[in-house]
């Protein structure tokens, strides 16, 4: 029994972040909070991103405001989720869904400032499961031979949703 | 003598082998596919699973917030408009302001604003273009321009653009809106709330935003809805 699952990945970029696409990120959406945090916050009596949810009307809009800020390192990526590998060590996982979120943030201290990008993977088929990997394939792959491909379930992985039409 | 050698390390190797076929029989069990459920192993503690083996790439490069473009129409239609804003310097002499960054946002023809999710948070597809939003930094001469479509209406609200203008740095100058003047032959008048009429409108004297005087915030608009409106607008900021 063969299923149709997507995939999540929420990849937590934060000042420990090391690689140089997160980097970019983590700067960029910085500076784009501390810009639009200031609309929500007039009269500068909130230092937090939780402050400003909690006592500025309207301040749950700088998720998707600072999300300005990732839309070009997300086609960078040219359609691939990152860090998620095959069992071959690449990089497979394709999107084309993403939904960012701040989590802290603070316009005094940077290193307070921690996003996520949620990344929903296009739809997979789920044949089987070998010792812990997952064994997919295309969803939309058909015929007597199919291409596979094996990855493991990780950290901040998740199976986002499962269809079992068939 | 050297025979019987030979034949005690035959010996031990029959001893050995069953053991060797063992450990083959549990490694070859674990790579058996398992029907139904999920594997019962380490699901990706990080240090069993491969490393990345690709060649490095694509490098990522510096991309400016996706605000930033002059045409900020993103496929809505409407009534084309020219959004030119001047920025002076209050601390100035109200002298032109150059570098400062203007940011501007309006809704579309039916009264709808571009953001996903609000408190709600879905996801959105990332090659989609959020629209009638948009950044542009101040020439020389102080000014900018957007190239945009004459905003609708929504119940509560007179016809208006917001504005923020941010310093070079991104410091908060300003958040203002701007309002358009209004009644026979304005161009408010003249695109009729598109295809909703102005039933229900709210005047500018109405509006609990301009109510207080629009004086400052009242923009200049030329035009007609055959060949679109040029809207103009001087704010003045302590830079």
């Amino acid at each position: 029994m063969s299923r149709l699952i997507t995939l999540c990945y929420r990849k937590v970029i934060d000042a420990g972040s090391a690689h140089p696409w997160d980097k970019l990120v983590f700067e960029d959406t910085y500076q784009e909070f501390r810009m639009q945090a200031q609309y929500f916050n007039q009269e500068k009596k909130y230092r937090t991103f939780g402050q400003l949810l909690q006592h500025a009307p309207g301040a749950e809009q700088l998720h998707f405001l600072v999300s300005a800020a990732v839309r070009g390192y997300l086609q960078q990526l040219n359609g691939l989720v990152p860090d998620i590998l095959d069992n071959l060590g690449r990089h497979f996982l394709r999107f084309s869904k993403f939904q960012f979120e701040i989590i802290n943030s603070d316009v005094l201290d940077k290193s307070r400032h921690q996003v996520a990008v949620n990344f929903y993977s296009e739809p997979l088929r789920w044949h089987d499961t070998v010792g812990s990997y997952l064994l997919v394939s295309d969803a939309q792959a058909s015929g007597p031979e199919l291409l596979t491909n094996m990855f493991q379930l990780q950290p901040y992985l998740i199976i986002h949703s499962l269809q079992t039409a068939d | 003598m050297e025979r019987k050698h030979f034949l005690k390390s035959l010996l031990v190797g029959a001893v050995s082998a069953p053991a060797l076929l063992t450990a083959c029989g549990k490694e070859s069990e674990e790579v058996t596919p398992s029907t139904g459920s999920t594997g019962t192993g380490t699901t990706g503690s990080g240090s069993c699973a491969v490393a990345p083996t690709e060649t490095e790439g694509p490098f990522p490069t510096k991309a400016p917030a996706s605000y930033v473009r002059s045409d900020i129409t993103d496929g809505r239609t409407g009534y084309p408009l020219t959004v030119k804003i001047n920025v002076t310097n209050t601390n100035n002499s109200c002298a032109a302001l150059a570098g400062a960054l203007v940011d501007i946002w309006h809704c579309d023809r039916d009264g709808n604003y571009s953001e996903y999710g609000g408190t709600g948070m879905q996801s959105t597809n990332y090659q989609a273009l959020h629209f009638l939003r948009g950044r542009q930094t101040t020439n020389s001469n102080g000014q900018v321009t957007f190239t945009s479509i004459f905003p609708g209406w929504y119940s509560g609200r007179a016809t208006h653009i917001h504005v923020h203008i941010y310093s070079a740095s991104g410091q908060s100058l300003k958040v203002t809106q701007i309002a358009f003047p209004e009644g026979t032959g304005s161009a408010v008048a003249a695109v009729n709330g598109y295809s909703k009429g102005m039933t229900g409108y709210t005047s500018n004297s109405s509006d609990n935003v301009f109510s207080d005087g629009v004086s400052l915030e009242l923009a200049t608009v030329t035009g007609n809805t055959t060949s679109g409106f040029e809207l103009s607008i001087t704010f003045g900021v302590p830079a």
